[in-house]
């Protein structure tokens, strides 16, 4: 371990963030049910929308989204479309109808609304397995930056982030993980956003990136047809056409059915709130992600102008770091002493995490990144502790094991579950299984495929029932697992969708099932049916037996 | 509570039901219908970017923003439009779960 400026630098900025989040858990500690899981419905919209940022922006979002990108070209916008067009799904027709029909969780809103025990917990075990992957995911990606950054072992930066997010969410509970993610949400959002302005700056004069990087790319393209090289903006480079619209598909409606996304809707008062929150969340998001693009076009402009055709004794001085990890390869395979296009290799990570360094930004720039990007990877792994938990204690336990928990039992078991959630998902992240960032990368398929449509009918349509749901969320799993099996390891696609696109068929067919299953059963009591009438107004009317009333 | 007119509430639901569908058809447009014809929407640009690339990276985004907070907004307004307060809170029935 090397003991020096920038050491200390970022030790201190990490530090005094985690101190804060460590403060507001401490300040907002859960003392009901309803504060541990709904953080008490009083959330004003625009702070929602900051929490829905954080609480989605994750690990990978920070780190690789600019470097899929840019490796991607075209093709990788798949990405940036599918993962923001998913809260226009959600806020048009789902949040503000789940918010009204009150409830703590989406395994609950499922059974209660379907009258279905097996359902709730069907909803249950996959909103666990769906967002434990994804935790592990986010452990371990604050290991590596940790590790990294400070320089010690990678399962040492493992387990700080374990020890951090099982004090705080079992303290705060959603109230004291609603405030740490506005926190977390400033942290990532200015350190993503300084060393873009900056570059943006030093290429183009221009401190407004999102309006200058048009330049670039248009440099970017003589660049491309000088070598020959299939030029960055060309779409459909790298799958076909439908694999980019079912992908981006699979995506929007994943988006729309992540427990853990969801449940933040019901951390405010009202349906209006809920739209509010929808509308400010997406503004939040979009910072992060229409900067994401700008920072692709600036890494492979440098790249191309910078390191390519310079000799290979004498590369700019930040590639050194990033050959001796890997993460940038580069090897003089003609031999001719210069290094040519083709023979760079650049892993996704380097885009963001390099920035500071190319652009020579200092060692205060290069600390706040490792700030934002802990702070991305905690925040979401926060919101995932919570899911989990509320899972396990309240649909699991309190609903089906002991509804006649006291509060204080129930709330006694929600902190536990975090506890043993994040410590599981932290030993797992210690060697992660390869298959990890796979199950991570389909869990926007497996959720496109069982709890969206489940949700999209259960508000929109009255008729669908228990059997109906049942039969949906089962082969919409099956259908997503079997295309994601075949696809992979047989090579049978239909139209070169690929694994990641699966959950369009997943999604297709759990409609199909849920409708077919429901109109050939019996239809939901009156009640039920009366309950998802009742969505289609505001909180101030309520709907009952055939008429509308207003409260007054 | 007061008896509301059927007519009166099946006319609000039919209002935002209709804006939530134009507004999701205008979604589709900026994203899956540009995609779709991607190869001969790229002979033009914006901002320097060839116009498929730019939805895609901005475009897109900067729609589906602009789209929520007309959403936020406009609902706001239908609400009023109808005498219907969208800040009211009925404390009975946000705690429907926690008195059972």
């Amino acid at each position: 371990m090397v003991v020096d400026g920038q050491f200390l630098v970022s030790i201190l900025l990490i530090g005094s963030t985690f101190a804060l989040y460590i403060g507001i858990a401490i300040f907002n500690t859960a003392k009901q049910t309803s504060e541990f899981y709904v953080a008490g419905r009083g959330v004003p919209p625009v702070f929602n929308g900051m929490a829905i940022g954080a609480d989605w922006m994750s690990a990978a979002s920070f780190i690789g989204m600019a470097g899929t990108v840019m490796v991607l070209g075209y093709d990788g916008l798949a990405y940036i479309m599918g993962w923001t067009g998913g809260y226009l799904l959600l806020t048009f027709l789902l949040a503000p109808q789940l918010r009204k029909y009150g409830r703590y969780t989406v395994p609950e809103f499922i059974g209660d609304r379907y009258r279905s025990d097996t359902a709730r917990l069907i909803a249950a075990v996959a909103t666990i397995i769906i967002s434990f992957t994804y935790s592990v995911g986010q452990l371990s990606g604050s290991g590596v930056v940790i590790g990294r950054l400070l320089e010690v072992n990678t399962a040492v930066g493992t387990m700080i982030g374990v020890v951090l997010i099982a004090f705080y969410s079992a303290m705060g509970g959603m109230k004291g993980i609603t405030w740490t993610q506005v926190a977390q949400y400033l942290v990532l959002i200015i350190a993503y956003l300084i060393p873009v302005i900056f570059m943006s700056l030093q290429l183009t004069s221009n401190p407004a990136p999102w309006l200058s990087y048009g330049e670039v790319i248009g440099s970017m393209r003589e660049l491309d047809q000088e070598l020959g090289i299939s030029e960055y903006v060309v779409p459909f480079t790298e799958a076909t056409k439908w694999q980019f619209l079912a992908l981006m598909f699979t995506l929007m409606a994943g988006t729309a059915g992540l427990p853990h996304v969801i449940v933040r809707f019901y951390t405010v008062a009202t349906m209006k709130a809920a739209r509010w929150s929808g509308a400010w969340a997406l503004l939040f998001i979009g910072l992060l992600y229409l900067s994401a693009p700008v920072y692709a076009a600036f890494s492979r402009f440098i790249l191309m102008t910078q390191v390519a055709n310079s000799s290979i004794d004498d590369l700019p001085a930040w590639t050194e770091p990033w050959i001796n990890t890997g993460q940038l390869s580069v090897a003089d395979e003609n031999g001719d002493g210069i290094l040519q296009w083709e023979e760079l290799s650049i892993h996704n990570d380097i885009v963001v995490m390099a920035t500071p360094e190319i652009a020579n930004l200092g060692i205060f720039v290069i600390g706040l990144m490792a700030a934002g990007a802990m702070a991305a990877a905690l925040s979401t792994a926060g919101g995932l502790m919570i899911a989990i938990s509320a899972a396990l204690s309240h649909d699991i336990y309190y609903r089906s094991i002991n509804p006649k928990a006291s509060e204080r039992k129930r709330l006694l078991v929600g902190r536990y579950s975090i506890v043993i959630a994040t410590v599981a998902a932290g030993l797992l992240a210690l060697n992660p299984p390869g298959a990890i960032t796979q199950i991570v990368a389909w869990a926007f398929g497996l959720a496109s495929g069982s709890f969206f449509p489940a949700l999209l009918l259960g508000v929109w349509w009255k008729r669908a029932n228990g059997p109906g749901v049942i039969a949906g969320m089962i082969t919409g799993l099956t259908v997503t697992l079997g295309y994601i099996f075949f696809s992979q390891s047989l090579g049978i696609q239909v139209l070169g969708i690929i694994d990641t696109g699966a959950g369009i068929f997943g999604a297709v067919s759990a409609i199909l099932a849920n409708v077919i299953v429901s109109l050939s059963t019996k239809p939901p009591a009156q009640e039920a049916q009366d309950e998802v009438t009742d969505l289609r107004y505001p909180e101030q009317m309520h709907y009952k037996d055939g008429e509308v009333w207003l409260k007054e | 509570m007061r008896k509301l007119d059927q007519k009166k509430a099946d006319a609000y639901f039919k209002l935002r039901t209709t804006m939530i569908i134009i507004y999701l058809s205008i979604g589709f447009l900026v994203s899956y219908v540009v995609v779709f014809n991607a190869e001969a929407l790229s002979t033009f640009n914006v901002i320097g970017i060839p116009f498929h690339y730019y939805m895609g990276a901005q475009g897109a985004v900067l729609t589906f923003i602009v789209l929520l907070f007309i959403n936020a907004i406009i609902s706001d307004k239908i609400d009023k439009k109808f005498g219907f307060n969208p800040e009211y809170v009925d404390t009975a029935d946000n705690s429907k779960v926690e008195d059972q």
